[in-house]
């Protein structure tokens, strides 16, 4: 294992261009993470993101959003106003040059600057060009403005999310946080991507992926499409809970320390299972009648489905933290876990082992911050974090005279007009 | 003659079932691999139990509509894996193949004999995806999940609901969704590099894991400045921020209202619309949508400040005019103006009502033989040179059975025939479904 994490990432030698707001730059940071060298084209003076907070110390500066740190990890970042002849020409001189560009511009605006994929592709027939938009490249809504909020709400899953009657009287349907919406977009053109490349690998062709936002949310609600297409049922919201076309038992059940523990226990309830949670409650002194042999009885266990859930592991987890009951259980085989808030996952053993936490250093700043790892483990070709988010233009010699081969008194009037 | 898919002359063994490892091998099988589902009816997880067989239809195992629309694009064979003769079909069938994916718990294709370093016995650059709980490695590797545990357990049911009430969470599996995603994008950058340098790998994913960064900035927040999501006003519900609470990010882009779900016309259960204003010349236009009320238009509301301070009286107003409207109206009106806002959409909606989606072809028939004809989902992504199409509906279980153990790993008909009847293909005291007899004929 230590020989692997010098091995370089499995899209080492990959050079992507990424013009992408909020809603693709967490693909950009898929694909950077995992070796590729995405280089992030920002207008002059930087990414609208990056007055997106948290802030460091919450002071607000486009070099301290804790957002934009996040989503851009292992990038590099240049300047470049598009709208200009000679930032139009630059950018054309470094597609030539690369594998891949992931573009978040409403639709026809790389066209109306000449940059669209067929002008690009003349000159790099190699090119894969992926468009991730709102609502993809054609359509009645093509033009639409959207959020992630938005998005959580056309797509499907706040019908899906929300709360039983008798908890939060006339609740809304509730958009999940976190910006998920953009992370459905981005996974769903991050696998185009990648299907596009490996097929680049036989044909040796590039091609145009137009990615739509609206539908990859609209795709992640599990089987409330079924439902309704095999059924005719629309599902109903419920606490903590699956969607359902009626109402089924619960499974957020209070602990001891106020927060919460999600026990998947209906739809499991047959003999043995139910000596088996006999006796993890018994282990606790919280058993109830529940050893009790007339629960031997398929038939007296679906009567007294309710009392074994309301009554006797609702008590159960009310007495202890959810932490316990989550690894009490889990070390019996039992599939629950505890509703933990972000910060408690830093106190979580296994993902210290496997090395989850990354440490990224911040020069400019002398400091070092925690950063989240990886949703996998590549075993023969790492992921990491290379370095922590380009600064504006951080990389603009680099890239522009270094690699372009521009002289530094071109770079310098090229600032000077604000092309970069 | 078709055009190319672009994983062409790839081929999958997926002893993936229930929702997540299914939902990743779809996609694959979409965009051109074959995938070749190793079945077994006697522990199946995916066909049975069903909740979504139409009404008038047998519940078995061919008639699970869910199963249809995750396992479209795919092969089944029905093979004992745990028989010495069905070990040894599968590891010829590995050994012609680019890809092997599963999620079962962390030690059972090990225990079976198919672990990473048996596999590269059978196929030295074979790419392996292993999705489980909580990962290959690790004091948890043990524990299970199913996607409300992994979501529970990674904060992700923290981050939605109401402040001061119970998580509201996910009403689906969001992480068996996104853990098929993964899935997928693992066995595709897996392929790219075996391409590229000749080398597999076993890729580790765990369900558990994969949902953690998806709380990043939430995170980022608490290990840069400290700051706990445990705290008063979140989560905000649909809000950037609950009134009465202290001012900070809620991590879902900028810190504006209106930024909320509303009731619209005629008020049933999914009457409601979202709207949202970045910026406050975006309110003057909802203002002017909304008919420039004088209410409204009160300089209070001017500045987004005046807007989070007084939210409550705000959301009220929106929400009054709001329920005048039917939902497609509301996003009509407001999106010609250039005010964000779109309809809370049921699947039925999505289905039946969505004009994007169905200028888009989201939902295309495909004739099933036990189902019948139903709409399936397309993928999200359309590629200019290689098609994304549906090209074939679920598997019935063990339909391919001869094609690929007579066509593809060349045993001869009597074999399958001595195959049936000691057990390998199909348990000998199960009734065979009629298409398994024409097969043996």
């Amino acid at each position: 294992m230590s020989d692997a994490q010098n091995l370089p990432g499995p899209l080492a030698g990959l050079r992507v261009l990424e013009l992408a707001d909020e809603k693709g730059q967490f693909c950009g940071k898929l694909l950077a993470d995992l070796g590729a060298d995405v280089v992030k084209i920002e207008p002059p003076g930087g990414e609208l993101c990056r007055h997106i907070g948290p802030f460091l110390d919450d002071i607000p500066h486009p070099e301290r959003s804790l957002s934009f740190w996040y989503y851009n990890t292992s990038k590099r970042g240049i300047t470049l106003d598009l709208e200009t002849a000679a930032g139009s020409r630059l950018f054309g001189r470094l597609a030539a040059a690369s594998d891949v560009i992931l573009e978040t511009f409403q639709p026809g605006f790389l066209a109306s600057l000449e940059l669209d994929y067929t002008s690009l592709h003349q000159e790099n027939p190699r090119l894969i060009m992926c468009a991730l938009t709102p609502f993809g490249q054609t359509g009645p809504w093509r033009d639409y403005l959207s959020s992630d909020l938005l998005h959580m709400a056309a797509g499907g899953e706040m019908a899906s999310s929300g709360y039983d009657e008798a908890d939060v009287p006339n609740a809304p349907p509730i958009a999940p946080g976190g910006g998920n919406a953009w992370h459905m977009g981005s996974h769903f053109a991050y696998m185009a991507i990648m299907a596009a490349l490996v097929h680049r690998t036989v044909s040796g062709q590039g091609q145009y992926i137009d990615a739509s936002i609206h539908e990859a949310c609209a795709l992640t609600t599990e089987a409330a499409i079924a439902n309704y297409i095999y059924r005719g049922e629309v599902v109903r919201r419920q606490t903590g809970r699956h969607h359902a076309a009626g109402p089924t038992p619960r499974t957020q059940f209070r602990a001891k320390d106020g927060t919460y523990v999600c026990a998947l226990v209906a739809g499991r309830l047959n003999p043995r299972y139910v000596r088996e949670l006999a006796d993890l409650l018994d282990s606790y002194g919280m058993v109830g009648d529940l050893k009790d042999a007339k629960y031997q009885d398929p038939a007296v266990i679906a009567a007294n489905t309710s009392h074994i859930i309301d009554d006797l592991v609702a008590d159960f987890i009310a007495s202890l933290s959810a932490e316990e009951v989550y690894h009490a259980a889990q070390e019996r085989g039992f599939t629950w876990g505890a509703v933990r808030a972000p910060e408690q996952l830093l106190d979580d053993a296994h993902l210290h082992d496997r090395g989850f936490w990354k440490e990224v250093e911040h020069p400019e700043l002398g400091h070092s911050f925690i950063y989240p790892g990886e949703a996998a483990i590549y075993n023969g070709s790492p992921w990491r974090i290379s370095r922590r988010a380009p600064l504006i233009g951080e990389h603009n010699t680099e890239i522009f005279c270094d690699e372009l081969g521009l002289s530094r008194g071109e770079l310098s009037v090229l600032a000077e007009s604000r092309v970069m | 003659m078709s055009r190319p898919r672009a994983l062409e002359n790839i081929r999958v063994v997926d002893f993936s079932w229930v929702r997540a490892g299914p939902w990743a091998t779809r996609w694959l099988g979409a965009l051109g691999a074959e995938i070749i589902k190793i079945e077994w009816p006697e522990n199946e997880r995916g066909r049975l139990p069903s909740t979504t067989t139409p009404q008038n239809l047998e519940v078995n195992l061919n008639t699970s509509g869910n199963f249809n629309d995750t396992n479209v694009n795919k092969k089944s064979l029905s093979l004992n894996v745990r028989s010495a003769k069905g070990l040894e079909i599968v590891k010829r069938l590995i050994a012609i193949s680019d890809v092997v994916i599963e999620n079962f718990s962390s030690r059972v294709l090990q225990k079976w004999g198919l672990g990473y370093e048996e596999l590269c016995k059978i196929k030295p650059d074979i790419v392996y995806v292993s999705m489980s709980g909580y990962g290959h490695t690790g004091r948890h590797h043990h524990y299970t999940t199913f996607g409300p545990v992994a979501q529970a357990v990674s904060g992700l049911t923290y981050i939605s609901g109401l402040p001061d009430k119970p998580p509201a969470g996910w009403g689906w599996s969001y992480m068996d969704d996104t853990g098929g995603m993964y899935g997928a994008m693992c066995a595709l950058t897996g392929l790219y590099h075996r391409n590229m340098t000749g080398r597999g790998q076993h890729i580790d994913l765990s369900q558990m894991v994969a949902s953690v960064p998806l709380v990043g900035p939430a995170l980022m927040d608490f290990t840069v400045n400290g700051r706990r999501s445990r705290r008063p006003g979140y989560p905000p519900g649909n809000r950037a921020h609950w009134p009465g609470t202290p001012l900070a990010n809620n991590y879902r882009g900028p810190t504006v209202a209106p930024h909320n779900a509303y009731r619209t016309h005629p008020g049933e259960y999914n009457d409601w619309c979202v709207i949202v204003c970045h910026s406050d010349e975006e309110w003057q236009r909802l203002v002017q949508v909304m008919g420039a009320p004088s209410s409204a238009a009160s300089p209070k509301f001017a500045a987004v400040a005046g807007r989070l301070q007084h939210q409550e009286e705000l959301d009220e107003q929106i929400e009054a005019w709001s329920m005048t409207l039917g939902k497609y109206e509301l996003t009509e009106r407001c999106q010609a103006a250039g005010v964000r806002a779109l309809p809370v959409q049921s699947a039925e909606d999505r289905v039946e009502h969505d004009p994007q989606l169905r200028y888009r072809e989201m939902y295309l028939s495909i004739e099933h033989p036990a189902l019948g004809i139903h709409k399936v989902q397309s993928a999200p992504f359309k590629l200019s040179e290689t098609p994304t199409t549906n090209h074939s509906p679920s598997p019935l279980i063990g339909q391919h059975t001869r094609e690929i153990v007579e066509g593809l790993l060349g045993y001869s008909l009597e074999e399958l025939r001595t195959g049936f009847a000691d057990g390998t293909f199909w348990p000998t005291e199960r009734p065979r479904f009629p298409y398994m007899e024409a097969m043996l004929q």
